[in-house]
């Protein structure tokens, strides 16, 4: 009887117990003591909770006893999770801290234009490559629509600030391609060998970039091929200029994508009057493929590329009577493999291994040159996330370039020339978040060059403040090193050339709104170590020295918005640039030629709907560029008439998946002129007679049928155009 | 003997207050819901999922409404952290189970949260996606009235820009309706939203 009682007792005791409500409490604060609204405060493991008020003030009641945990959750913020006692949390004030993986937190901006699906402020997006006009698909030509870039029409590579296209490297998945442009020769422009369809990211640096990358004077441009397709297609292209065929295949782990394309320029010369005379058109024959394999926790990645083009002409040259042929030859192969991963707790591990080949063969004239390149890199990297605060990250690379050039007159000169160059640099970097509005990153680079025989050190750092909710300051600094050029170094002799070096400061702000960016950067360069020599053109007799200087400072200025008109998007660019070197074979200090002080591009787009089509414009101008006129004492002396070229295109959808492009450059037909080839040596009357380097044809124009074949038939390829 | 009769009620009583726990936390969520408190709904229902991990409904409404929410959110900067949200959710019931059609008829409502904040950047990117999500939830469940529906609804909406024919897409929106008719949800807390929606889209097809 007695331990019935005391079993009733206890039972109703226990039962009491059990449903006894106590009250739990507070106020939930940012870390300034500002309120937060719509935090969710429960205890963990049961349903007793609430919601935080507009004064972040929350009671509830729980029937829980004893130690719990109380958990508060909110998205901007960290969750919260303490082992309270229940019956004793009342009007306590929880802070919460603000979760820098948020995604407004700050990231260093300077110097860095990105496009893309991970960047977090995209100056331009994956369509804005194929749909700009005068772009035609070619990621280069884009990007000259941005600032900080300046148009060389005759060369068609990407030239930043004040550098020479050589001062720009490429990497796909974070390893170099040696070979990044279609071979060319004698001012006819080239274009980048990557089709944008197979890149979901792009980061395009114009100065003050990580430790991670060498070998880079002034910037660098980093592609990263998709981690996964959209489904299983075939693409067809059919156009004035030639043919494409692609095809994607969607594994449960795996995916492989091919594209081929066969270009022939026939058509298009035959339509459009052209400054020079085609013995054979431009054609290339070129392939990419990449495969993707999924592990649980990583990816690797195979990109391979092959391109072969040939070309045959006869221009204009101001020394000689008749026209000059020049015949190219060139295949290029590129085969990057890569893995990346992550292993252990907060390590990541990419590497990788690159390998270009490229043989040119051309007759220039009477004369014969063949070269051949074949460059490797090896990369480590690894990176370890001790907190979400602190991020350090450390690597090596390996570069290996061998170079072999055969020059015969067919006559009475045989030379050959070459070089082999190994490259081993180490890195280490550190990212440092000091708070969602403050964040630094300080790295170091070492790098070894056998063929140089010198060892560098390379500090970089960068810093970031956010002013804002919408806008932030970055500044960024860095000392680059870069091996100079094969021209000059295919006549290397006894470590005789020193790397060149550039040091950037840039200044950086940026403000951004759903649908509008704007950018305004300040730089300033310092060249030193850069090359010389003492003859009209570079030989083997030159005599060299890496006694040459220059700088460059300036301002650029980005503005895109999409917000002024529905179905409009529309962005403009602007760069001022003072620059001078005396280095090659200058006299003196002056400005080289292919800076124009002011460039300036429009890009707009407009989508009608009612004609279910795209139509955009795109207008570049840039100032005068100087060019020498040895008939003239001072050097440099010269400038060119401003460059303006107004480009077109229509996109039309037929049916979803039947797309009808057009595109026409330079509208308005603009006798653009690049810069005066001078003669070799003055006439009778002792005058240097000139000869104006124009475009090969005013207008470029374009008419392509697309066709995609998929179980999806939203899918089309106004993403290639 | 009384004390094992009482131990046995006890045991049944708490089974049976856990139930109606259960239900009555989701009850309540559903009236936050249908009120219009969507932030309170949610947390309410996380609360739930943290404390039930049997059942996915918890989660799948979280992810639910965080993305419903972004089709009338006007403030754009909010739209990232609301499909993040849901796709944080719906990620930990599709771990455990990938053979359930509404999840992944959820997942390509989320993508169409992503196409429609922003069409020019993420419609090539994510169409794609959609259009698998359906077909997946097709492939486990035929009949499933939400996913031949979405599917023919995402195609619809996209029609204007990119001119593909309705007239089969409409009839698709036909036999959803028709579906809905048939449909059964398997528990009173299971989805079964969505005719509302079709019957507009119906009469949309009709003009």
């Amino acid at each position: 009887m007695k331990t019935k009682l005391l079993f009733t007792i206890s039972f109703l005791f226990l039962t009491i117990f059990i449903f006894a409500q106590t009250t739990i409490s507070g106020k939930v604060v940012d870390q300034k003591g500002k309120p937060v609204t719509g935090a969710n405060i429960y205890i963990d493991g049961t349903y007793d909770g609430a919601t935080s008020s507009e004064t972040g003030d929350f009671s509830f009641e729980t029937t829980s006893t004893g130690n719990q945990f109380i958990v508060i959750s909110f998205l901007l913020y960290e969750t919260f999770k303490k082992e309270i006692d229940v019956t004793n949390f009342k009007d306590q004030t929880v802070k919460l801290r603000e979760n820098v993986n948020a995604l407004d937190a700050v990231v260093i901006t300077a110097g860095t234009l990105e496009s893309g699906d991970k960047a977090r402020v995209s100056v331009l997006k994956p369509l804005d490559i194929v749909t700009t006009a005068g772009s035609a698909g070619n990621i280069i030509a884009a990007l000259q629509t941005l600032p900080g870039t300046q148009t060389v029409g005759e060369d068609g590579r990407l030239f930043v600030r004040g550098g020479e296209a050589s001062e720009t490297q490429t990497f796909v998945d974070g390893i170099r391609v040696a070979q990044p442009y279609g071979a060319t020769t004698n001012n006819l422009p080239t274009r980048g060998r990557f089709s944008p369809f197979l890149f979901s990211g792009i980061a395009f640096s114009t100065g003050g970039y990580s430790a991670e990358y060498g070998e880079a004077l002034s910037s660098v441009l980093l592609l990263n091929t998709q981690d996964e397709p959209d489904m299983n297609k075939t693409d067809i292209a059919l156009m004035t200029v030639g043919l494409g065929l692609g095809n994607t295949q969607k594994w449960k782990k795996s995916s492989l994508s091919v594209n081929t394309a066969y270009i022939n320029l026939a058509p298009y010369q035959a339509v459009i009057p052209q400054n020079v005379d085609w013995n054979s058109p431009y054609q290339s024959l070129s392939g990419e493929t990449v495969y993707r394999y999924h592990f649980t926790n990583g990816i690797f990645k195979l990109y391979a590329a092959f391109d072969a083009s040939k070309f045959d002409l006869n221009q204009k040259n101001i020394n000689f009577e008749d026209k000059v042929r020049t015949d190219l030859n060139n295949n290029n192969f590129y085969l990057n493999a890569s893995y990346k991963g992550t292993f252990g707790t907060g390590w990541q591990l990419t590497s990788g291994i690159g390998y270009g080949y490229s043989v040119n063969k051309i007759k220039y004239d009477v004369n014969d040159v063949d070269n051949d390149e074949n460059a490797a890199q090896l990369k480590l990297k690894l990176r370890k996330s001790v907190s979400d605060y602190f991020k350090l990250s450390f690597g090596a690379d390996y570069f290996i370039t061998k170079f072999n050039e055969n020059f015969d007159n067919n006559g009475n000169i045989q030379t050959s020339n070459g070089y082999d160059s190994n490259i081993a640099a180490f890195y280490t970097e550190g990212d440092i978040l000091f708070s969602k509005n403050l964040a630094a990153k300080v790295g170091l680079r070492l790098s070894n060059n056998s063929l140089l025989n010198e060892t560098n050190i390379a500090p970089r750092a960068s810093i970031a403040y956010k002013i804002s909710k919408s806008s932030q300051f970055s500044f960024a600094y860095g000392d680059f090193t870069q091996t100079p050029v094969v021209d000059y170094i295919k006549y290397s002799k006894y470590h005789q050339f020193e790397s060149e070096k550039a040091r950037h400061y840039i200044l950086n702000y940026q403000f951004t709104k759903p649908g509008q960016t704007f950018r305004a950067e300040a730089y300033y360069k310092d060249y030193s170590n850069l090359v010389q020599y003492d003859t009209r053109d570079i030989a083997y007799n030159s005599v060299f020295n890496n006694n040459g200087s220059g700088y460059a400072k300036g301002l650029d200025l980005f503005w895109r918005d999409s917000n002024l008109y529905k179905n409009l998007e529309y962005w403009i660019s602007y760069s001022y640039i003072d620059s001078e070197r005396q280095y090659k074979n200058f006299p003196t200090m002056a400005t080289p030629s292919f800076i124009g002080n002011h460039s300036l591009s429009i890009v707009t787009k407009y989508f009608i709907t009612d004609w279910k089509s795209q139509i955009g414009f795109t207008n570049s101008y840039s100032s005068g560029r100087p060019y020498n006129d040895p008939n003239q004492t001072q050097f440099m002396n010269g400038k060119t008439k401003s460059y303006n070229s107004l480009s077109f295109n229509w996109a039309y959808l037929l049916t979803t998946q039947k797309i009808l492009y057009f595109s026409v450059s330079n509208i308005l037909g603009s006798q653009n002129v690049f810069g005066y080839d001078y003669a070799k040596l003055p006439d009778a009357n002792g005058v240097y007679q000139r000869q104006a380097v124009v475009p090969t044809a005013d207008r470029f124009f374009f008419l392509g049928f697309f066709w995609t074949i998929s179980k999806n038939k939203n899918d089309n390829q106004l993403k290639n155009l | 003997m009384t004390k094992i009769i009482t131990a046995f009620t006890l045991f049944i009583c708490s089974l049976l207050s856990a139930q109606t726990q259960f239900e009555q936390g989701m009850g309540k969520a559903f009236e936050l819901w249908k009120e219009g408190k969507n932030a309170e709904a949610s947390a309410m229902f996380e609360r739930i999922a943290a404390a039930d991990k049997t059942s996915y409904l918890p989660n799948y409404y979280v992810a639910l409404i965080n993305t419903t929410a972004v089709f009338t959110e006007k403030d754009k900067t909010k739209i990232d952290l609301l499909l993040t949200k849901a796709q944080d959710a719906l990620d930990k019931e599709i771990i455990k189970d990938q053979n359930n059609a509404e999840l992944y008829i959820l997942q390509a409502l989320i993508y169409t949260g992503y196409v429609v904040a922003d069409p020019m950047t993420n419609g090539m990117k994510y169409s794609g996606k959609v259009m698998e999500a359906y077909a997946k939830a097709k492939a486990i469940d035929p009949n499933n009235p939400r996913a031949v529906f979405g599917e023919a609804d995402y195609q619809l909406g996209g029609a204007k820009w990119t001119g593909v024919d309705t007239k089969p897409l409409c009839v698709q929106v036909d036999k959803a309706i028709e579906l809905f008719g048939t449909f059964k949800p398997e528990t009173q807390f299971s989805p079964k939203w969505g005719l509302e929606r079709a019957l507009e889209a119906q009469k949309n097809c009709k003009k």
